[in-house]
């Protein structure tokens, strides 16, 4: 009797071993095939940013070596928030052109959605025309609209507008925030009209079908159907959208380099001032902190939206 | 509830089985014709600067704007003398470069992101993501300062390490979403035929992703393409890239119209391509996966 569990056990345990030795290989490889890109990105992206805050602590001017770079505590961050003229008007210009530039984008874009969710011919070529702003380059959009368009002698905004009977109007000088929202807005509602196409494809038919056997017209289709299923898809967009926008800077850079005066200075327009033109890297890391906290907050909410459509998908 | 949407079904299904062809009402009909009066208005910027590529420069600065003229090529022959094929060149090497690493170091950990989740998964793929949404103005400052101290500043390899970084996420998300789409069986069978990570990824997983693949090296290339924060602070003679380049056109002032418009187009007309080819996983990538 006793013979012949010990016979029996060698190949059970060894049975239990192997399913363990594989499971562990199993999990060791997975590791290593996942750990490279983490460290690297660790490294390459995380790493700057502690960087960043720990000389944000410290006085040093790049173009005064013979200053050294002295821990100061958080007096650029009390200077940036108390003092500095320029700082909170670079934050009011950026939430409000942000917040511009995503709503215009979004609502913009939901036309644009809402004509190309029907079935027509030619709808392939309309979608292709309608989102190749989105690939164009900032700094070429920027100079395109500037000189072939907003320019106030050979631009054809001009053209159009004197030839309807106004006065010329140097755009970007007269409305610098405006242009530069204009421009930005062209180039992102396509992304907007994307992902909100998506969401509308996603309605299905029967829905739209049972409200109109209802007796629902199209407007009161549109804000009791269209609308609320497309919720999460407008909540997407607009957390993707501001998590991107915040950080213009191409349009800023070459269409009013933050002017007139500082009317378009955003914040990292203003980190990019601060660093190429004082060379202040304690400053200009303080503001660069400033951003960061503020990008955070955003890509809070984002993470959490994404976290849950990560584990249930993106249902309407 | 559910004798509604069982009601909807049964006609749903009673349509279903004698497609009615929809008439083409008057109202469909101004409605498509509105949205390619707008797809055309939408595109006419690019159209616009092409055209004015073709121009002499005393036509593009011309008012009122002439539409109709004689098409020349001679900015594009200046456009490429004044150095362009060199930024040309480190914009191809830097996106082609950044994406061939960033796929290197992202294809093996989307692939164990997706193959083998643990619970720590969720986690992992949420810093990953976090990673992408700071803004690249918070890293600067250190990157300009070590990047002069270790002579990475204005070279195209320093250059490739920083775009391959900032795509990662791109790569892993969108990958990830593209592996977890496959059917788990075929896997199986190819662990229990003992093929290692190499053999499976090779011949069984990136053949069958391979329009995603494409998709997410598109979207790479066309992010590295147009990245302009980071190349204006980090770049100079030796690695400036187009957007470089076309910025300094910004005070042109009627006098390079042309010139500004040809160069515009070819450093535009690739990514626009591109975009092109990657239409049908662009949503997927914009959004990280969480809209397919």
């Amino acid at each position: 009797m006793t013979a012949r569990p010990a016979s029996i056990a060698p190949p059970v345990l060894e049975v239990a071993r192997g399913r363990w030795a594989f499971l562990r290989s199993q999990r060791m490889a997975s590791i290593a095939l996942l750990l490279p890109a983490l460290a690297y990105l660790a490294l390459m992206t995380q790493a700057p940013f502690v960087v960043t805050l720990w000389y944000s602590f410290h006085n040093w001017i790049l173009t005064s070596p013979e200053l050294g770079h002295r821990w100061i505590g958080i007096d650029n961050f009390r200077y940036e928030l108390t003092e500095d003229p320029i700082v909170r008007s670079a934050v009011v210009n950026t939430l409000e052109i942000t917040a511009a530039i995503v709503g215009g984008a979004l609502v913009l874009g939901l036309g644009f959605a809402l004509l190309l969710n029907r079935t027509f011919p030619l709808r392939g070529v309309a979608r292709s025309l309608m989102i190749a702003p989105f690939f164009v380059m900032p700094t070429v959009n920027a100079v395109v609209q500037k000189n072939l368009f907003l320019n106030p002698i050979f631009g054809l905004l001009n053209w159009i507008w004197t030839s309807l009977g106004f006065h010329r109007i140097d755009w970007l000088a007269v409305h610098p925030k405006f242009s530069i929202i204009a421009m930005a807005v062209w180039q992102w509602a396509p992304f907007m009209m994307l992902i909100l196409l998506a969401g509308l494809q996603g309605i299905s038919d029967e829905v739209r079908e049972a409200a109109r056997i209802d007796g629902a017209g199209p407007i009161v289709e549109f804000r009791r159907i269209t609308l609320p299923l497309l919720a999460p898809y407008f909540e997407l967009a607009v957390l993707l959208g501001m998590i991107y926008i915040l950080q213009l800077f191409g349009e800023i850079f070459v269409a009013t380099q933050g002017g007139p005066g500082t009317e378009t200075t955003t914040l990292p327009y203003y980190v990019y001032q601060t660093i190429s033109q004082a060379n202040d890297v304690g400053t200009s890391s303080a503001q660069g902190v400033l951003a960061i906290v503020f990008s955070s907050i955003i890509a809070a909410l984002l993470l959490r939206l994404l976290t849950r459509t990560f584990r249930r998908g993106l249902t309407a | 509830m559910s004798a509604v949407a069982e009601t909807i079904d049964r006609r749903a299904r009673s349509r279903a089985a004698a497609p009615p062809r929809p008439r083409l009402r008057p109202g469909a009909l101004g409605l498509n014709l509105l949205t390619y009066a707008i797809a055309l208005l939408v595109f006419f910027p690019i159209l616009w600067t092409v055209l004015t590529g073709f121009k002499a420069e005393a036509d593009a600065a011309a008012t009122p704007p002439v539409f109709f003229f004689h098409a020349t090529l001679d900015n594009y022959h200046a456009v490429f003398s004044a150095r362009y094929l060199s930024y040309f060149e480190n914009t191809t090497l830097l996106a082609g470069g950044s994406t061939l690493l960033a796929l290197v170091l992202g294809l093996p950990a989307a692939y164990s992101l997706a193959f083998n989740p643990t619970r720590h998964t969720p986690k992992v793929l949420s810093w990953v993501l976090s990673t992408k949404m700071l803004p690249a103005v918070g890293a600067l400052i250190p990157l300009i300062v070590i990047y002069k101290r270790v002579s990475l500043f204005d070279s195209r390899l320093g250059m490739i390490l920083l775009y391959a970084a900032f795509n990662l996420p791109l790569v892993i998300w969108m990958m990830r979403s593209f592996f977890a789409d496959l059917p788990k069986e075929i896997l199986e069978a190819a662990v229990v035929d003992g093929a290692g990570f190499l053999r499976i990824m090779g011949r069984i997983v990136l053949p069958l992703t391979a329009p995603g693949l494409a998709a997410t090296a598109l979207l790479s290339v066309i992010f590295s393409w147009n990245e302009f924060l980071l190349a204006v602070n980090l770049t100079g003679a030796n690695a400036g890239t187009l957007p470089v380049f076309i910025s300094g056109f910004m005070t042109s002032e009627g006098l390079f119209f042309a010139k500004m418009s040809a160069a515009s187009t070819l450093a535009v007309a690739p990514v626009i391509l591109a975009g092109w080819l990657a239409q049908r996983s662009l949503v997927r990538g914009l959004t990280f996966g969480a809209v397919k």
